[in-house]
């Protein structure tokens, strides 16, 4: 029989890879950003900034499903729903109340919270493919009332977000300003993904992935099921919400295509083809696929096949994704240096 | 008196009459997803997109001159390889992994996205009209109904009849059925379960592609039809139970029946998400539905 | 990682690509096109590319626009705002496109109008017709040179009162804003002029089945029937009206420009016949600059132009008119020279109202006979145009 203490210390030890290398690539992420940034705003670009932005925001809402589908094992169809929710409220409160950055943030949490907690609700009961479809339903449902509504702007959306000045306590950011955009919007998805990446080390954090293993023991170790699904919802629906508040900001306005089917569908496959479970891996998947549409979108109409198709590839073939691919490799090299280091 | 009488002919009775009329249509469509979940244990997102897909060779054949009465045989009997095939190639290469569930679904999802694009692709974005077979409409009552309709309602009922039967009455439904229950039991007893499983498979998507072709000429066929009577569909499978026929049957007819009455008080498009509303009531209280799975009817 | 890498490579290659290119050609006046060559609205993209690519052809054989060829660059909106905004920032910044054209649908023409206020130039649409682009969501940078839904409800309420007074109208819509706001529109045109509404009905759009609809209609004895549905949900109505027999019996069709067009005529077939709607355009116009643009547009598209063809063909004499009169491409002098600029087109001389960057222009009322749209009646330019709610500039 196994020595106790060794299996909990191997497992420490494999965990410990396992966020460093994640941890390595979150880095490799932010540096290749500052990268991008230095080339692009030596050649004057706006176009690209604002493209890589949408990459960023787009990302953030990708990082939210995995933070259901990866770690709980709760896959969300309708994860447009809150991003769309974040979009609608941040555009309404910057236009109609008061252009301020942190006041659009404060209320589109408050708002995010309370409805992730009332769809967590109804929803969390139902597991894997119901669960799915319930939060696919709640999507088309509220997709449809925002459609409906004139005071939203109904099917046209909202128009005439202002550009704003966030005031940051050191330094403002202009959100005209592609550059000065683009990385604050790198240093906030970021921060929800450091913010993730610690929630999911911590004991809930931990029962969170029990879930995923094997849902039904749960209960028998002593840990509150129900209640820790919720709390990984409202987790999801703010960062989702978040997320979709910087939407406003960047393009000036808000339309209900971003609550659509489409977009949840989309996000979720960022999630497989960026490497579920990794939380990096959709804000790397995000960026391939934003800049794969581009690219296929100017020699062809069809590139939902191209994407598609690459996506079922990845579902069979690859279901790591790509972060997925290139851990082992990367975890391997940094505990051979570690055994290196020790010996 | 009058009034009420007037109400019954005008309103009532067609609003009742159409409801089982689109009811026949989803419950067609609900028929192959609930026997592809209940044996497969498989989430089929892309059973809108294998509709289509029998409207368009409908509509392809139609081009090259074969008979309306012929597509009605021949798209299903072509939809069969096509699905054996996807079963073998793609399905049941995630199928014994741990997260199967999920990943069929994705992978189903994926498949659906592909399809509809290509549909797009062959066929253009435009809408293609099918010609109504059967022309003219009969006068019951003062209400008037087209004869196609009372067609497919009649025909639908023969097909969820005939599946019926060949389920639990015929010895390839016995071995589908064991297959479904136990599968390693199923093996050991000398069922060939995997191609059982391609086959039943194939089996869902003919009846998607039969659904199609019978349909197209009341619906119209367009490249994103798939999604008129998917979430209807996942609803009435829902409610009635994953797996079960009957279930699909009553549900489909039930939930069309409410959506057909409310739709005279309420604004219609609030229908579809109060249909919604009571699939999720279901799942939250009573998640396999009104009858369970395929074991049991 | 290695893959980002190969992006950032492969986008500053496009970025190289295109200025390469740029260099190749003169100095081209740059007209972005961002329209939704996939999706639904395609064939009306189509029409667009067909009218605009027509007008560039004859611009830049007699000589281009002071000396300097027009090019058209394309970009897909897909009809949706987020795209169409992404795309028309490309055109504007990447490709550097003096003026923009294209949108389809009111959500992205107000969406990319606002791109376009933030690169501080000027764009047209020739398609969106919701009252909101040239009305209270009017903006400095956005002109419309195609009749708006107000204009096509003056024209067809116009004939209505002449054809059937005190009709008995039932309403049936999609709900959705323009869906809902096209029936009021013409709803209180034919109510003024005499007409009772006898029911109202909306739909979701995309509703696969509008028979539970019918026994409504069937019940209030309409003799006319008003729909704004688009698209697929035309083929349907039309084709499901038709299997309920309601389409005999006399009742009148009647519907917004954008219900039965080029898109779905083909697959309504005879189901539409009868069909009348109110539009700025038709390609039985009996001017001889009309009867030359339709001969050379069928000669080189082999297809007839409709509205959307024929106001994208306007669209680019309409620039070149300003051009010509303010002498540069310089966004704020040219709104200064659009201001109730007068060009010809197909349909005669067209004014672009200052105040709300509106195109006045005659509007007929159109019946769909054996296939085609045949002029049923007219209504001047000024009658149409209905007040000007634009109060932003």
């Amino acid at each position: 029989m196994a020595d106790a203490g060794a299996v909990i210390a191997a497992v420490r030890h494999s965990e410990h890879a396992r966020h460093h290398s994640l941890t390595g690539f979150a880095l490799a992420f932010i540096v290749l950003g500052l990268l991008f940034a230095a080339v692009a705003a030596w050649r004057g670009d706006v176009f690209f900034f604002r493209l890589a932005t949408e990459a960023l925001i787009f990302g953030g809402l990708a990082l939210s499903v995995d933070v259901l589908l990866g770690y709980t094992g709760m896959l969300s169809l309708g994860q447009a729903l809150f991003f769309g929710l974040g979009a609608y409220v941040s555009a309404l409160v910057l236009k109609n109340v008061l252009p301020s950055f942190w006041l659009a943030m404060a209320v589109t949490l408050a708002v995010a919270t309370l409805a992730g907690f009332v769809a967590a609700v109804i929803s969390t009961r139902a597991r894997g493919v119901y669960f799915a479809l319930i939060t696919f339903g709640l999507a088309q449902v509220v997709a449809k009332v925002v459609f409906n509504t004139p005071s939203l702007g109904a099917s046209d959306g909202i128009i005439g977000i202002p550009v704003i000045t966030i005031d940051l306590v050191a330094f403002d950011v202009d959100t005209a300003s592609a550059a000065a955009f683009f990385l604050f919007c790198l240093a906030f998805v970021m921060a929800l993904y450091f913010l993730c990446a610690y929630l999911a080390r911590t004991p809930a954090g931990r029962v969170l992935a029990a879930i995923r293993s094997n849902e039904d023991r749960v209960p028998f170790l002593g840990y509150p099921v129900g209640l820790v699904k919720v709390l990984a919802f409202v987790l999801a629906a703010d960062v989702a919400a978040l997320s979709g508040a910087l939407y406003p900001m960047l393009r000036g306005f808000v339309s209900p295509e971003l609550l659509y089917f489409e977009v949840s569908g989309n996000a979720v496959i960022t999630v497989i083809i960026g490497g579920m479970g990794t939380l990096i891996g959709p804000l790397y998947g995000s960026v391939l696929i934003v800049g794969l549409k581009s690219v296929i979108g100017s020699y062809t109409t069809h590139h939902l096949i191209v994407i598609g198709t690459l996506f079922v590839f990845a579902v069979i073939f690859f279901p790591q994704g790509l972060v997925g691919y290139f851990k082992p490799p990367l975890e391997r090299r940094l505990a051979a240096r570690r055994a290196a280091v020790r010996a | 008196m009058h009034g009420l009488i007037d109400a019954l002919q005008f309103i009532f009775a067609p609003q009742i009459v159409n409801g089982l009329s689109i009811g026949v249509a989803v419950i067609l469509m609900a028929l192959g997803l609930t026997i592809i979940f209940g044996l497969l244990d498989v989430i089929n997102m892309a059973h809108g997109e294998f509709y289509a897909l029998g409207a368009y060779l409908a509509v392809s054949l139609l081009a090259a001159g074969v008979s309306f009465w012929l597509c009605l045989i021949i798209v299903p009997v072509l939809m069969l390889p096509v699905g054996y095939v996807v079963e073998r190639l793609l399905i049941q290469r995630v199928f014994d992994r741990r997260d199967r569930h999920v990943l069929t679904l994705l992978l189903t999802f994926g498949l659906g996205v592909v399809l509809e694009d290509a549909f797009r692709l062959i066929f253009g974005p435009n809408t293609v009209r099918m010609e109504t077979p059967i022309g003219g409409a009969a006068d019951v009552f003062g209400m008037y109904f087209p004869n196609y309709r009372l067609f497919v309602m009649a025909i639908g009922a023969v097909i969820i009849a005939v599946t019926w039967v060949v389920i639990f009455r015929t010895r390839i439904g016995a071995m589908v059925r064991a297959a479904a229950h136990d599968r390693q039991m199923a093996s050991s007893l000398g069922v060939p379960v995997a191609r059982v499983y391609s086959a039943t498979f194939a089996f869902g998507i003919g009846l998607a592609g039969l659904a199609g072709v019978l349909l197209a000429p009341i619906y119209s066929v367009f490249p994103t039809m798939g999604k008129d009577f998917i979430l209807l569909a996942f609803t009435v499978v829902i409610v009635g139970g994953m797996g079960s026929i009957k279930g699909a049957v009553i549900a489909g007819i039930v939930l069309m029946q409410v959506q057909a009455l409310a739709s005279l008080y309420i604004s219609p498009v609030w229908t579809e998400p109060l249909l919604f509303g009571v699939m999720v009531l279901v799942l939250m209280w009573r998640p396999q539905g009104l009858f369970g799975k395929l074991g049991n009817g | 990682m290695h893959r980002k890498s190969a992006v950032t490579l492969l986008v500053a290659a496009c970025a190289l690509g295109v200025s390469a290119s740029l260099l190749a050609q003169g100095n081209p006046i740059k007209i972005g096109v961002d329209t939704p060559l996939s999706g639904t609205y395609a064939p009306i993209a189509q029409q667009v590319k067909w009218g605009l690519e027509l007008a560039a052809k004859e611009i830049n054989a007699a000589g281009g626009v002071m000396g300097r060829q027009l090019q058209l660059i394309y970009e897909d909106g897909e009809a949706n705002p987020a795209v169409a905004t992404q795309k028309a920032e490309k055109l504007f910044q990447v490709d550097k496109v003096d003026f923009l054209t294209g949108t389809v649908n009111s959500g992205a023409t107000l969406a990319v109008g606002q791109v376009a206020e933030r690169n501080h130039r000027l764009m047209a649409t020739t398609v969106s017709f919701a009252d909101s682009i040239t009305g209270d969501k009017c903006s400095p940078n956005v002109y419309r040179v195609n009749a708006k839904a107000g204009q096509q409800s003056a024209a067809l309420a116009a004939w209505l009162v002449q054809a059937k007074p005190k009709a008995r109208v039932f309403f049936l819509g999609p709900d959705y804003e323009m869906g809902r706001s096209t029936v009021a529109a013409f709803k209180s045109a034919a109510e003024e002029k005499g007409a009772v509404t006898v029911g109202e009905v909306f739909a979701p759009l995309g509703n696969k089945d509008y028979s539970p609809f019918f026994g409504q209609i069937r019940a209030a004895r309409p003799d006319v029937l008003y729909t704004s549905v688009a698209g697929n949900d035309t083929v349907r109505l039309f084709s499901q009206l038709d299997e309920y027999g309601l389409l005999k019996g006399g009742m009148q069709v009647v519907g917004a420009s954008g219900t039965v067009t080029s898109q779905n005529m083909g697959a309504i077939k005879k189901a539409a016949e009868g069909f009348v709607t109110g539009v700025g355009y038709s390609p039985e116009i009996d001017t001889p600059e009309n009867k030359q643009f339709v001969k050379a547009f069928e000669a080189a598209n082999k297809a007839l132009p409709d509205l959307y063809g024929a106001d994208s063909y306007g669209v680019l004499y309409f620039y070149k008119a300003a051009v010509e009169k303010a002498h540069t491409t310089d966004a704020d002098k040219l709104r200064a020279a659009m201001a109730d600029l007068e060009w010809k087109t197909p349909q005669g001389t067209k004014k672009m109202r200052a105040g709300d960057h509106q195109a006045i222009q005659d509007m007929y009322a159109v019946k769909l006979s054996g296939g085609e749209f045949r002029i049923i009646s007219k209504v001047p330019g000024a009658a149409a145009i209905g007040a000007d709610e634009c109060k932003r500039f």
